[in-house]
């Protein structure tokens, strides 16, 4: 098939999806009212609760949503075939993706702005909130280990990529400085940082990091992964105007112009998908359900969404018809991006062969290697495009891995701060999060991480979608589009963290894996059990809210009779 | 024509307004709490009372009152609203 065409199936997908369901369930179920008063105008403070222009909020949800998961998800699940990846990818983002993001900004604004943990007390019951607190907090774990390994797989694999990343975060401390203290003009700021990290890509092709540190140090998973979270540790304690915010402002106009220029290079190139449509319904990371619904997350649906759709843009949206655009019309525009990254990776290489010997070292280069051949198309240097491509990668991942480390010292400290106040030192939970995510990535093989990380992320998003059910239930609504893509999330999630855990520990308690790679599996498995828990204890607590909002349906209709 | 001129300037606005949000606009928001945690503050210092808890003499309140009225509202409304530790996410 040509990488063409499946761009433009997507895109009648995103019509369709977008001007036919989508406004059918906004205008008919839920009855978004554009005169209704939103809590970003009823509670307006000037900062949480402002409203915002839908454009700015469209470029803040897919800033806040776009990591690296619809990337790195499809790469992998290319292992399935490019098939069963487009056929989830297309129906997990038209029948559920869209329908999360979408409700979880609608529930959260018909609820004050609530943010998940303030809804699951709401509507389901108070040990909801606890349960989803403690399932949180390992879930994020699992977000800095799998994007750890992102980075540092990527830093051992595209040598220029280091060299591109230090000048990335010296550029993003000169923006930070340049308006924040020296109150330069933003423009003049923009255009100075942009260029030097462009420049420092140009480095990175010249002086890759073998050649500056030798080849031992230039492949040490320790080196990077202690490099990795010592930057989160720097991006949670320091001021956020000082490091992280500024990072991840130039560092997203070096993304967006690498996905523009490289969409313009795929409709120049229009190569074919050269691996097979499918390969095999079982392959090494397990079977093709429930797994790959799980690998592939964030490009059909990702629970992440949910959290940065009611605490983040709930709050801002000025009108209520506003929820659709930028909840809803971001996922299918990440579908659209999970489709890239598909024929990235489909496109650029000639066999299957190829494909999983790339494969061996991380989807980061896969993603990087298709990068480049596009901006090759339109004139890059092969090896400039490929180094961009990485730093393209590793920012996706470093913008999620930074939030997630500040939320676990967050969560630390609001956690166990009353158990002894050692932990509410912003340092100490900074130092936890970090040594957690940095065991993982040492310990874990990146693939199971993956996979756990999927699991854990999908089994949000039915938690989620159990929120957005109670909550049309309780309005007395159609709740069948949002319980059916429950219902099948919940099962399949579950099932695919129960299949890795316990694959995990079996090698622990048969003796299959010794020394490092012991203390993976172990951590892993026993995570993924937990998890799966808490969600059963979630969802036992979402059946009896069901119940109740069901009685309380029935009882004025008996009253009546 | 005057309304294909009217179209192409709201198209640029909205290229423009997208690029703000993701580049931008989550540092905009996160300057203003910063700003609003000291102003919070700062009220709470000195119009404790109002919340019943007395930390400057009323005097001295009093003096700074005229400045801080227009914060007043906005303050009461964020002092009193219920938080979560999801709110930390976004």
């Amino acid at each position: 098939m040509n990488a063409v065409l499946v761009l433009i199936i997507g895109f009648i997908i995103f019509i369709i999806g977008y001007r036919v369901y989508a406004k059918y369930v906004d205008t008919r179920i839920v009855k978004a009212d554009p005169k209704k008063a939103t809590p970003a105008k009823l509670y307006m403070d000037g900062v949480e609760f402002m409203p915002t222009s839908k454009n700015i909020l469209f470029g803040y949800q897919f800033k806040s949503i776009a990591g690296a998961g619809p990337v790195l998800g499809p790469i992998i699940a290319l292992q399935w075939g490019w098939l069963p990846a487009l056929i989830w990818i297309l129906l997990g983002t038209l029948f559920i993706g869209w329908v999360q993001d979408y409700s979880s900004a609608m529930a959260a604004m018909r609820h004050e702005g609530a943010s998940m943990g303030g809804l699951s007390h709401k509507l389901i019951s108070p040990r909801a909130r606890i349960i989803l607190l403690a399932f949180l907090y390992f879930y994020l774990l699992l977000i800095a280990g799998a994007f750890g390994a992102v980075v540092v797989n990527t830093a051992i694999g595209l040598k220029g990529s280091p060299m591109a990343w230090l000048f990335m975060t010296g550029s993003g401390i000169l923006a930070g400085q340049m308006i924040y203290r020296w109150k330069k003009d933003i423009i003049l700021t923009t255009v100075v940082t942009v260029v030097i990290t462009l420049f420092g890509i140009w480095v990175g092709t010249v002086a890759p990091s073998n050649v500056i540190i030798g080849d031992t140090l230039a492949n040490s998973r320790v080196l990077w992964g202690i490099l990795t979270f010592v930057f989160c540790y720097f991006a949670a304690v320091l001021p956020i105007w000082r490091f992280a915010l500024p990072i991840n402002y130039v560092a997203s106009y070096v993304v967006l112009l690498g996905l523009f220029f490289g969409i313009i290079g795929v409709f120049v190139l229009h190569p074919n998908l050269t691996l097979p449509a499918y390969t095999s319904f079982t392959i090494k990371i397990g079977p093709i359900w429930p797994i790959m619904f799980v690998t592939i997350a964030c490009g059909a649906i990702s629970g992440w969404h949910s959290l940065v759709s009611s605490a983040g843009t709930a709050r801002q949206l000025e009108y209520e018809t506003d929820a659709r655009p930028v909840g809803g019309g971001v996922m299918f525009v990440e579908m659209m991006l999970a489709l890239f990254a598909l024929i990235t990776a489909g496109a650029v290489f000639s066999s299957s062969s190829e494909y999983a010997a790339a494969l061996v070292k991380g989807p980061a280069g896969v993603f990087a290697a298709g990068v480049g051949k596009f901006l090759n198309a339109i004139g890059l240097p092969l090896k400039i495009g490929t180094t961009y491509g990485s730093v393209m990668m590793i920012f996706l991942a470093v913008t999620i891995l930074q939030l997630v480390i500040r939320f676990m010292k967050i969560a630390t400290s609001e956690l166990l701060g009353d158990v002894s106040p050692v932990f509410k030192n912003a340092h100490v939970g900074t130092f936890i999060a970090s040594l957690l995510g940095i065991l993982l990535v040492f310990t874990g093989w990146w693939q199971y991480l993956w996979v756990l990380f999927g699991g854990a992320n999908q089994l949000m998003a039915s938690l989620a979608l159990m929120l957005i059910t109670a909550w049309l239930m309780s309005e007395g609504k159609n709740s069948l589009w949002a319980l059916l893509p429950m219902i099948f999330m919940l099962v399949t999630t579950i099932a695919a963290l129960l299949y890795t855990s316990y694959g995990l520990l079996v090698k622990v308690f048969t003796g299959a894996v010794k020394g490092e790679a012991l203390i993976g599996n172990t951590i892993m498995g026993f995570v993924g059990f937990f998890l799966v828990i808490a969600a059963l204890v979630l969802a036992v607590e979402g059946v009896k809210a069901f119940k109740r909002y069901q009685a309380i349906r029935v009882q004025p209709a008996t009253v009546k009779a | 024509m005057a309304g294909e001129k009217k179209k192409k300037g709201g198209f640029l606005q909205g290229v423009k307004e997208f690029v703000y949000g993701v580049a931008a606009h989550d540092s905009a928001r996160f300057a203003l709490k910063t700003r609003a945690s000291m102003e919070h503050l700062f009220i709470l210092i000195t119009m404790g009372d109002m919340l019943g808890v007395p930390i400057l003499p009323p005097y001295y309140s009093l003096r700074l009152l005229p400045y801080v009225v227009p914060q007043i509202s906005t303050w009461k409304r964020r002092m009193l609203r219920e938080k979560d530790l999801t709110d930390a996410l976004a």
